[in-house]
């Protein structure tokens, strides 16, 4: 297919999902989450064993924290998703998130990816726009037929569909597509005859040129756009390029650069704007050899860019924080003052929230540390966070959701201080009537979640045993556990990870796991280890 | 007097072993360590330095060198949480001083719940694991016989058809191990027997190999390690209210290392079995034993059939276990020993 510069060629892939109502989230891997068409609702982006999909939560608040009252799902085509293989392999910072937007008629847009020649989700082919459930569809970005492209950017995933910035007035959604520059819809006539141009950032004559047929894309000249934002107040796009950051007017095609060396000529991989008073955040990210220098910039409320403040709990400010643990930055929500940003170490196994204040990132009350995560209750268990979003719970409270990769989705209704767990998990007897593994198949080293009920408080033991019950490990022994309709089991403690008490790995095999509470109950679960080395 | 000491002896002896660590269930080799035989299993999983224990390749394959006859033994168990077994053991004689046996051991569990991080349900599977001996006995004297058994397992997971994203491998075949044995009759009252299990034709005589989990590599493969035993069994015959009875004690030690020879404490567990078995009317036989922290009962009755012109005999056993460990009672172990007459 031609591309064309400008063109009202939209491949409309109409009903590219296939609805269906389970009552449960397509998978409890979930990528991103935002903002859905009503209050109270919810988007999820799930990729697991049935496929991807996206699933529509309704939420309610009540006195014992936020509950789903409906969750409606769409499962994709199984040949198109919007979570690229490489989300947490790939070392650049740029592809290590699901980039979502609310794009107003669009619905919520995300971007999408084919498989390649080799089977692997790493072709960028467009993007998805989820306007309500049965409603999403899928749209195509087809490759531009350009006079050359520098060969820094023949890997497909270097014009992989990176950021959204919706402009209302305009009713133009921009696209950060990498190397291939910005894409504008202008769907003032309707989103299904919307107007595209596409544009590179000419860093030399800073302007945006027209991509056109015998256009000859340079890295020196045309760098690769990461990150996109829109600033809802003076209405100008902020550009995250690998050749700097810049900003926009409205009028023209005009560029401007912030005047802060290293924004300017560093290598910016996202840009985010929100909050009240007004925040810029962005983040640079370079490799260098085998490590990753990150670092975190921000604008408040008009103001110069500095580099993001990590004070400890004293009030001292510390160096290098962010940088030191190579983090990436992959989703940030604003609320009111307030910004979080949803982060992850992009060679180690760290992951959480940040806070920003008007100060800096805001560290925990009692301990020097930044990172919010399973210590602050953030996710319930040892899993990646992998987004966040603010959306309006109910008409005067806005909540925070957070997507994780194997526990479904967080909410908060009180601005972070305590959430709620929202996950695809079956029912499990009253009493240890009955026990689940979750999974029931595990490596040493992965982890199987003991799941029960008890009725009343309880004190609970758990024991492994081989199939000649043999007892190979004590997993908790007297641990108290409340009593639960749903389950008892703190994700935390009640697993298994595959180890005997000396911690071997236990031989392949099947193992049964007997759950004890103080009350005369017992139950059983079984679990199978395929082994491995430690 | 003398006879109801070398009993307490006995049961202390087991009780002291089944104090020790037991972190044996992490490694590989259950089905080797429940067992075979429902009359063996009602006492204590005893049978080492037992002439009539069968299946003799399993047990010692120096029993195989007093064999006198063509036999074959059946057992079948059911035990809690869904755990099925037995065992099917033939063996005869050959020549004046010699005999051949094969068995198969077979464990399984009928209803395991595959269930993925989505905490859905996929199916159910029955995931199996089978270990067979060949034997050869040879009597070396009128009260000795040494004997040699080759061994391999084969495990079979069958979850594979649950996960399309990976390449999970259902099966695993063991190399051949080998197995000595040595077992002595002293006199009308002792017996005693050496066996040691799973040496390899590896370094270190191990018994270990390697088991790739999945065959795109996206699962990493696990070292399977079958550890050495040294059994030493005893045996004495005696007769209570005028009745044979018959006590066992067996000893073991398991190697819990990839090692020749481990003098660390740490790397080796010992266990301990200890069982009695008195017939009480004639045919009629009651057993108990204790194997490491189970405990067992069994019953036993001996009868024949004619057939054609010729009697069949027909030793029909049960065997009631408890595991003490896990609390569970397992009332469902039927097995029949018979020869060919």
């Amino acid at each position: 297919m031609k591309f064309a510069a400008t063109s009202v060629s939209v491949t409309l892939m109409a009903c590219a999902a296939l609805f269906a109502a389970d009552d449960k989230l397509v998978s409890n891997f979930t990528f991103a989450v935002g903002k859905g068409p009503a209050a109270g609702e919810l988007w999820v982006v799930s990729r697991g064993d049935a496929g991807s999909g996206l699933t529509l939560l309704t939420l309610e608040l009540s006195a014992t924290g936020v509950h789903a009252t409906g969750m409606q799902q769409e499962i994709l085509e199984k040949e198109e998703t919007p979570v690229q293989d490489g989300v947490f392999s790939d070392v650049t910072a740029e592809h290590r998130r699901t980039a979502g937007a609310s794009a107003g008629d669009f619905g919520w847009t995300l971007p999408r990816f084919e498989t390649d020649s080799s089977g692997n989700y790493l072709s960028p082919s467009g993007f998805f726009s989820a306007r309500a459930i049965n409603a999403v569809d899928s749209r195509e970005l087809g490759d531009p037929q350009l006079s050359s492209v520098d060969t820094a950017y023949s890997n497909a995933m270097t014009h992989a569909v990176s950021a959204f910035a919706y402009d209302s007035s305009a009713k133009t959604l921009w696209i950060a597509r990498g190397a291939y520059g910005l894409v504008r819809n202008n769907f003032s006539k309707g989103i299904n005859s919307s107007v595209r141009s596409s544009y590179v950032v000419n860093k030399d004559k800073l302007t945006l040129d027209t991509l056109s047929y015998n256009y000859s894309v340079k890295k020196s000249v045309n760098p690769a756009v990461y990150g996109l934002a829109r600033h809802p107040a003076s209405g100008s796009l902020w550009l995250g390029t690998d050749g700097g950051l810049f900003e926009m007017k409205t009028s023209g095609l005009a560029l401007s650069r912030t005047g802060v060396t290293s924004l300017d000529t560093g290598r910016v991989t996202g840009v985010w704007i929100g909050g009240s008073p007004v925040q810029i955040i962005v983040e640079t990210s370079a490799r260098s050899g085998s490590s990753t220098q990150s670092h975190l910039w921000r604008s408040w409320n008009g103001g110069a860019f500095n580099e993001v403040v990590f004070r400890d709990t004293a009030g001292k400010v510390q160096k290098e924080i962010y940088d030191k643990a190579d983090y990436s930055v992959s989703d940030v929500a604003f609320l009111g003052n307030r910004a979080f940003l949803s982060v992850q170490t992009i060679e180690g196994s760290l992951s959480g929230l940040l806070k920003l204040d008007s100060v800096g990132a805001v560290p925990w009350e009692n301990e020097n540390q930044w990172l919010y995560g399973l210590d602050a209750g953030v996710v319930d268990r040892n899993v990646t966070v992998t987004s966040v979003c603010t959306f309006p719970l109910t008409s005067g409270v806005t909540g925070i959701a957070v997507s994780t990769y194997g526990a479904g989705v967080s909410v908060s209704a009180d601005s972070g201080k305590t959430w709620s767990y929202i996950l695809n998990q079956a029912s499990v007897g009253s009493n240890l009537s009955s026990i689940r593994m979750v999974p029931s198949v595990i490596e040493a080293g992965g982890s199987a979640l003991v799941a029960y009920k008890v009725s009343k408080d309880s004190k609970i033991t758990i024991e492994v045993f081989s199939y000649d019950m043999r007892r190979v490990r004590k997993i908790v022994k007297d641990a108290p556990r409340s009593a639960s309709s749903t389950r008892s089991s703190v994700a935390t403690e009640d697993a298994w990870d595959g180890y005997d008490e000396y911690g071997r790995a236990a031989a392949m095999g099947v193992y049964y796991v007997r759950v004890k509470d103080n009350h005369g109950h017992i139950g059983w679960g079984k679990v199978m280890t395929l082994g491995g080395g430690k | 007097m003398n006879r109801v000491f070398v009993l307490l002896l006995c049961f202390l002896s087991a009780s002291a072993f089944a104090d020790k660590k037991a972190t044996l269930g992490s490694f590989d080799g259950f089905v080797e360590r429940m067992g075979a035989g429902t009359a063996e299993l009602g006492r204590g999983n005893t049978g080492s330095a037992d002439t009539a224990a069968q299946p003799g390749a399993y047990w010692n394959p120096a029993i195989l060198g007093f064999r006198t006859y063509t036999a074959y033994s059946l057992h079948a168990e059911k035990r809690d949480l869904d755990r099925a077994g037995g065992s099917l053991g033939v063996e005869s004689r050959i020549g004046s001083r010699m005999g051949i046996g094969g068995a198969v051991l077979y464990r399984s569990d009928l209803a395991f719940d595959v269930i993925n991080d989505d905490d859905e349900k996929l199916g159910t599977a029955t995931p199996y694991f089978m270990m067979m001996y060949v034997g050869l006995g040879y009597r070396i004297s009128r009260k000795d016989a040494i004997g040699l058994s080759f061994s391999m397992s084969y495990d079979n997971l069958g979850i594979s058809g649950y996960y399309d994203d990976v390449k999970v491998e259902d099966g695993y075949q063991s190399p051949v191990t080998f197995n000595l044995g040595w077992l002595r009759e002293w006199n009308e009252n002792w017996s005693s027997a050496v066996v040691i299990r799973n040496l390899s034709f590896s370094k270190n005589l191990s018994a270990t190999w390697t088991r790739n989990t999945s065959s795109d590599n996206s699962v990493s493969s696990t070292e399977g390690v079958r550890p050495k035993v040294l059994q030493i069994g005893l045996g004495y015959h005696s007769r209570l209210l005028g009745r044979p009875i018959s006590s066992w004690m067996e000893a073991l030690d398991y190697q819990v290392a990839d090692t020749l020879l481990a003098f660390d404490p740490d790397l080796h567990v010992w266990t301990g079995r200890v069982g009695m078995e008195w017939e009480a009317i004639p045919g009629g036989k009651i057993r108990i034993g204790m194997d490491d922290s189970n405990y067992m009962f069994g019953l036993g009755y001996l009868f024949k059939i004619r057939i054609g012109k010729r009697w069949w005999p027909f030793d029909v056993s049960y065997a009631l276990v408890y595991e003490g460990d896990a609390g569970l009672w397992d009332p469902l172990s039927f097995g029949i020993n018979g020869r060919i007459p």
